[in-house]
C-alpha cells in the first residue's frame, strides 16, 4: 500500500489482509478511470475543478492588460497589489483570482492522493505530471495548468503511452512551456513577416496582430516603446526546447542514441506546432510557421511537405522506440520497486510494453508481477518524497482537508511544492534525493505538528485510532497498530517509551507518541 | 558580537555534558580540541554560486570588442553606452555594475570561455557533470566538493563544514561526508507551538533515530542533531549585517545573508552552497532591461551585500560562480537563445589576483566556435575549480576530487 498508494488509512491493512493482497492489487490494477463517486464529493468545493480554461485565460490577460496599464503609468508592484486586491473587493469577493484557483488546484491534487480510493491510479498520474513536467507559473501555463492536469495528464495516465504523448504535445500547457508556441521555420512566412518588420520603423497598423499576443489588441492604440519591444519579440526563427526534451526525457531518453542533427530535424517538424491565441488558445497547427524541406531523424526520412502529419507521425515513432520504451520501464521500476531498479523487473516491463503497444495498466501488472516487486531486499528499500509523506501521514491518522492550499503548502516546505519544478525534468524520485538534515527535521516537525491536530489545513480524529489512556504499554500497542502497521521495530519502543516516562498529562503522551512515530525514521520508508 | 571559535568549542564542550551527546558529535569535539592545542586549521570558506539552467555568459560577460558579439546579437545585444568597461575587450552587464568597485579593488577575476569538456546541451547532464566533476562519466555517485571533504579532514569536526542552503542537498556535496541541507537558518531545528518543549522534543527524536535510523537517514539525522545544538550555542542569525550592507528582497540575498552569519559565527564553514535558478532564457531573453537582467539585478546586488558585509573577512572568502554551459552565440528566432558550450565565471575574494579575464578568447568569429554555433571551451572547468581548491583551501590531493584529469598551465587566480 506503501508502494502502489499514499499508505494504508487507519484499518486497511486489516481489510486488505482479510480481502486478500492480490486481490486488493489487481483491484488497484482494474482501474480505468481516476473519476470516481466517492472522490467527486471531495472535489465539490473546488472552483477551479468547474472553471473552463477560456475563463482562466481570460483572468490571466486581464491581469496583465492591467499590469501593464499601471506599469505604463508608471506603478510599482506594491500599487499594483492594491489595486489587485480592490479589484476583487469590487467584484464582490465572489470571484477568485486565478493565484486563489491555482492554490486549490494544488489542495485538490493532495486531497485526491489522500482520500481517494484509487490510489495506483492518483500514484500514476502524479508519475505522468512529473514525467511531462511543465512548470506552473510561467506565463500563460497558469491560465493552461489546470487543463492541462486534469485533461491531459488525468484523461490519459491509465491508456496508451502513444496517446498520453499526443496529448501532451498538443496541449497549450507544454507547447507554451518548452517554447514550441514561438518555433517558426527559419525561411516561413511567419519568419520573414517578422523580420520585415523589424527592420521597418513603426507605422501604426502595419504590425500582424497576431504578433501582439492577445486578442483584440489595437497596434494604434499601443505606445510606440512598446509596440517596439512586441516587434522584437516576434518569432523569427527555431527554438529547440522542445525538441530536446521530447527526445532526452518525454521519450528515448539522454542515451537514445540520438544527435544535435536530430534535434534540430525534430524542431523542424515541429514548426507550426503552436496555440491559437486569437481563438480558445487550443492546439493549432499554423502551415504558414512549418518548415515545408524533408527532414531526417534516427535515420528515418519524412518526406517534405506532409505538414503536421509528420509531427504526428514522429511521435508514433517515438513512442513505440525501443529506446522509449526501456527508457519509460526503467523510470516506472524505479518508482515502484527500486531506486537502481533490477535488470529483470525492467525486462518484464519492456516485454508487456512491447505486446500491449505501450498501454500502461499492462506494464504496470507486469512490474507488480515480476518478481523483483516482491523480492525482500527492495520492499521498503525507498523513501518517501515529501508528496508520500505527508499524505501517508494525513491517511494514517485518518486525516481530512480542507479546501484551503494550507496543507499543500506544507509540500513547498518540505522541498516539493506541488507543480513548482521549474525545470524539465520533474522532481527526482531517488532516496538521495530527498533525505538530508534539514529535510528530515522538516518532517519531524509536520508530524508533530500532525499528531498534536495543529498542522494547518487538516483536521485529525485520533480518538477512534490511538484512545487516550494514562497505560503506555497500550498506547504503545495502538500507534504500533495505527501508523507503524505493526511494524515498530524494539528499538523504536524503547525510545518513545522512554520519552512517555514523565508525560503524565496522557493526552501530551499520545501526541507525542503518535508524532514520534509519525516523524521517525520507519515511517520515512516507502 | 562575533562569537569565536575558541568559545564556541567551550560552549559546545559545555552542551555535551548537559545534552547527553552522541558518539559523533563526541569524536568531532574530541578532534577539535586537538586542532586548538595543535593549531587552528584555517578559516577558509569557498561560496559556489551555481546559476542554473545557463546563464548567457556572453550576456553576463560582453565581449565588447568580438565585433561578432554585435553581428550575431541583433535584438538582445547590449546597448554600447550603458556597458560597464572592464578592459579593452570585455565588459560587464549593466545590472552587474554593483560589483565593479570588486573589479577595481582587484578582488575580482573572471574566466571567459570556460566550461565542460563534454559536448552534452542537455542541462541534466551538463549540471550533473559539472556537480560530479567527472565529464561524460555518469556511474560518479558522489559530487566533487563532497570528495574534497572526504579527503581533507582538517575540518571534520563541525556539521557546519559543507552546507547547502536549500531544502535538498545539491550532487555536488553528495557523497559519504557529511553535508547540511539548511533551507532557512533561522527555522532550522525541531519546533514545537511551545518553544520550551523544543529541547526536550529534539532529544526525544535524536534518541529514536539513534536506535532506529539506518543508512542515509541515520547519517543525515545525526548531522542535523548535531547542527542543532552548535546553532542554539552560537545564534548566527543574530547577526546583523556589518558595514552598513544593505540585502535586498529575495531568495538569493537571504541565502547569501546566511552564509555571512554561518561565516562571521566561526562554525567551520568551509564550502557553502546555493543554488541560483531561472537562467534558462530561450524566449525573449532582453538586453538592458528584461528577464536576464532582472536575475543579474538581483545576483550582482546580493554578491555584493555578501562582500560588504564580510567586509575584511573577505580575506578569508572565495566566491566562485558556476554554471552548466553557455548559450548560443547567436540569437535565435525568437529573441533569446538555445543550449549552448562555453561561458563565464567570476571569482571573487580577498586574497584572488584580480582585475584581469583569465582563459584564452578563441573569439566568437563562425570558424572558432564549438559545433559552429557556440563559444568554444578554453578552459577545463576542473582547471578552474581544481585552482581555487588548491590556491583557497590548501588542497594538495587533487587526483581523488577530480579522477582522471591533469590540470594543465595554472590560470593565475592566486598569489
Amino acid at each position: 500500500m506503501n508502494r502502489l498508494g499514499y499508505g494504508p488509512t487507519p484499518g486497511q491493512v486489516e481489510a486488505v489482509v482479510q480481502e486478500g493482497v492480490m486481490r486488493w492489487v489487481d483491484r488497484q490494477l482494474a482501474v480505468r478511470d481516476l473519476r470516481d463517486p466517492a472522490l467527486e464529493a471531495w472535489e465539490r468545493p473546488y472552483e477551479v475543478l468547474r472553471t473552463p480554461m477560456s475563463a482562466m485565460v481570460a483572468m490571466h490577460t486581464d491581469q496583465l492588460a492591467k499590469a501593464l496599464k499601471a506599469q505604463a503609468q508608471g506603478a510599482d508592484s506594491g500599487t499594483l497589489r492594491t489595486l489587485q486586491v480592490q479589484k476583487r473587493q469590487a467584484d464582490g469577493g465572489g470571484k477568485r483570482d486565478l493565484r486563489e484557483l491555482l492554490g486549490e488546484l494544488q489542495s485538490v491534487t493532495l486531497a485526491r492522493a489522500v482520500v481517494s480510493d484509487r490510489q495506483l491510479a492518483e500514484v500514476l498520474a502524479d508519475f505522468w505530471l512529473n514525467h511531462f513536467n511543465v512548470y506552473i507559473a510561467k506565463g500563460f501555463d497558469r491560465a493552461y495548468f489546470a487543463d492541462y492536469l486534469e485533461r491531459t495528464i488525468r484523461g490519459h495516465a491509465l491508456g496508451r503511452f502513444e496517446e498520453l504523448l499526443v496529448a501532451t504535445a498538443t496541449s497549450p500547457a507544454m507547447l507554451f512551456y518548452l517554447d514550441n508556441v514561438q518555433s517558426v521555420a527559419d525561411n516561413s512566412a511567419v519568419a520573414t513577416m517578422a523580420t520585415r518588420a523589424a527592420r521597418q520603423p513603426q507605422r501604426p497598423g502595419q504590425m500582424p496582430r497576431r504578433a501582439t499576443g492577445r486578442p483584440g489588441t489595437r497596434p494604434q492604440a499601443m505606445d510606440p516603446a512598446r509596440a517596439e519591444q512586441l516587434k522584437a519579440r516576434m518569432p523569427r526563427g527555431l527554438n529547440e526546447n522542445y525538441a530536446r526534451e521530447l527526445l532526452e526525457l518525454h521519450t528515448l531518453g539522454v542515451d537514445g542514441g540520438y544527435t544535435q542533427q536530430d534535434v534540430i530535424n525534430v524542431a523542424r517538424i515541429l514548426t507550426g506546432w503552436t496555440i491559437d491565441r486569437r481563438g480558445d488558445h487550443r492546439f493549432q497547427f499554423l502551415a504558414q510557421a512549418h518548415d515545408r524541406g524533408e527532414k531526417v531523424v534516427l535515420g528515418r526520412t519524412f518526406p517534405a511537405g506532409h505538414g503536421e502529419d509528420e509531427g504526428r507521425a514522429l511521435l508514433a515513432m517515438l513512442a513505440t522506440h525501443p529506446a522509449t520504451m526501456h527508457h519509460l520501464s526503467a523510470k516506472l521500476c524505479a518508482r515502484f520497486v527500486a531506486d537502481v531498479p533490477p535488470d529483470g523487473c525492467i525486462d518484464d516491463a519492456v516485454r508487456a510494453w512491447r505486446q500491449s503497444d505501450g498501454d500502461i495498466r499492462t506494464v504496470m501488472r507486469a512490474i507488480v508481477h515480476s518478481p523483483d516487486f516482491w523480492a525482500l531486499t527492495n520492499v521498503q528499500s525507498k523513501t518517501k518524497t515529501p508528496l508520500e509523506f505527508v499524505a501517508s501521514a494525513v491517511r494514517a491518522v485518518g486525516g481530512a482537508p480542507d479546501a484551503t492550499p494550507r496543507l499543500a503548502s506544507q509540500l513547498q516546505r518540505l522541498g516539493q511544492p506541488l507543480f513548482n519544478m521549474v525545470t524539465p525534468n520533474g522532481y527526482p524520485e531517488a532516496s538521495a534525493d530527498w533525505v538530508n538534515s534539514g529535510a528530515l527535521l522538516a518532517r519531524m516537525n509536520a508530524a508533530v505538528a500532525l499528531a498534536s491536530n495543529r498542522l494547518p489545513g487538516v483536521t485529525v480524529q485520533l480518538d477512534q485510532l490511538v484512545p487516550v489512556t494514562a497505560d503506555h504499554e497500550a498506547l504503545l500497542n495502538a500507534v504500533n497498530r495505527a501508523i507503524l502497521g505493526g511494524a515498530m521495530s524494539e528499538r523504536t519502543r524503547i525510545a518513545i517509551r522512554r520519552e512517555l516516562a514523565d508525560i503524565t498529562d496522557p493526552r501530551a503522551a499520545r501526541a507525542m507518541a503518535v508524532g514520534l512515530a509519525l516523524g521517525g525514521p520507519e515511517f520515512q520508508r516507502q | 558580537m562575533t562569537i569565536s571559535r575558541r568559545a564556541f568549542m567551550k560552549a559546545g564542550g559545555l552542551a555535551l555534558v548537559s545534552l547527553g551527546a552522541d558518539p559523533l558529535f563526541v569524536d568531532r569535539a574530541a578532534y577539535a580540541l586537538r586542532q586548538q592545542l595543535g593549531g587552528v586549521p584555517s578559516g577558509k570558506t569557498l561560496v559556489c554560486l551555481f546559476q542554473r539552467g545557463a546563464v548567457d555568459g556572453l550576456s553576463m560577460i560582453v565581449p565588447a570588442g568580438d565585433p561578432w558579439y554585435w553581428r550575431e546579437r541583433e535584438r538582445i545585444a547590449l546597448p554600447k553606452s550603458e556597458l560597464v568597461t572592464l578592459d579593452g575587450m570585455f565588459a560587464l552587464h549593466p545590472r552587474l555594475a554593483p560589483l565593479k568597485p570588486l573589479w577595481d579593488q582587484g578582488s575580482m577575476a573572471i574566466v571567459h570561455a570556460v566550461g565542460s569538456p563534454s559536448t552534452t546541451r542537455s542541462h541534466f547532464d551538463a549540471q550533473d557533470y559539472m556537480e560530479s566533476g567527472t565529464p561524460d562519466r555518469k556511474s560518479t555517485t558522489s559530487g566533487w566538493a563532497n570528495r574534497y571533504c572526504e579527503h581533507a579532514r582538517e575540518h571534520a569536526e563541525t556539521p557546519f563544514r559543507a552546507v547547502a542552503f536549500g531544502p535538498q542537498l545539491p550532487r555536488m556535496l553528495a557523497g559519504s561526508a557529511p553535508a547540511l541541507a539548511i533551507d532557512d537558518l533561522r527555522a532550522f531545528g525541531v519546533r514545537t507551538a511551545r518553544s520550551e518543549g523544543n529541547e526536550r522534543l529534539t532529544r526525544a527524536f535524536e534518541s529514536l533515530y539513534d536506535g532506529a535510523a539506518t543508512g542515509l537517514v541515520a547519517s543525515s539525522s545525526a548531522e542535523g542533531f548535531e547542527a542543532i545544538k552548535m546553532l542554539k550555542s552560537a545564534n548566527p542569525t543574530a547577526l546583523p549585517p556589518a558595514n552598513g550592507a544593505v540585502y535586498g528582497r529575495g531568495k538569493l540575498a537571504t541565502a547569501l545573508q546566511q552564509v555571512a552569519q554561518l561565516i562571521r559565527a566561526d562554525l567551520g564553514m568551509q564550502i557553502a552552497f546555493v543554488d541560483v535558478g531561472g537562467w534558462d532564457t530561450h524566449v525573449n531573453q532582453g538586453s538592458g532591461q528584461g528577464q536576464l537582467a532582472t536575475r543579474l539585478d538581483e545576483f550582482g546586488g546580493a554578491l555584493a551585500a555578501f562582500t560588504t558585509d564580510l567586509g575584511d573577512r573577505m580575506r578569508d572568502v572565495v566566491v566562485l560562480t558556476m554554471s552548466e554551459f553557455g548559450r548560443t552565440v547567436k540569437e535565435n528566432g525568437t529573441g533569446g537563445t538555445d543550449h549552448g558550450h562555453g561561458t563565464a565565471m567570476m571569482v571573487i575574494g580577498g586574497g584572488v589576483r584580480g582585475k584581469q579575464v583569465l582563459g584564452r578568447w578563441p573569439g566568437l568569429a563562425p570558424e572558432a566556435r564549438h559545433e559552429g554555433r557556440d563559444l568554444a571551451v578554453t578552459t577545463d572547468f576542473r582547471a578552474l575549480f581544481s585552482e581555487v581548491l588548491t590556491g583557497h583551501l590548501g588542497t594538495t590531493d587533487l587526483a581523488s576530487v577530480f579522477p582522471d584529469f591533469t590540470p594543465g598551465a595554472r590560470l593565475g587566480l592566486f598569489g
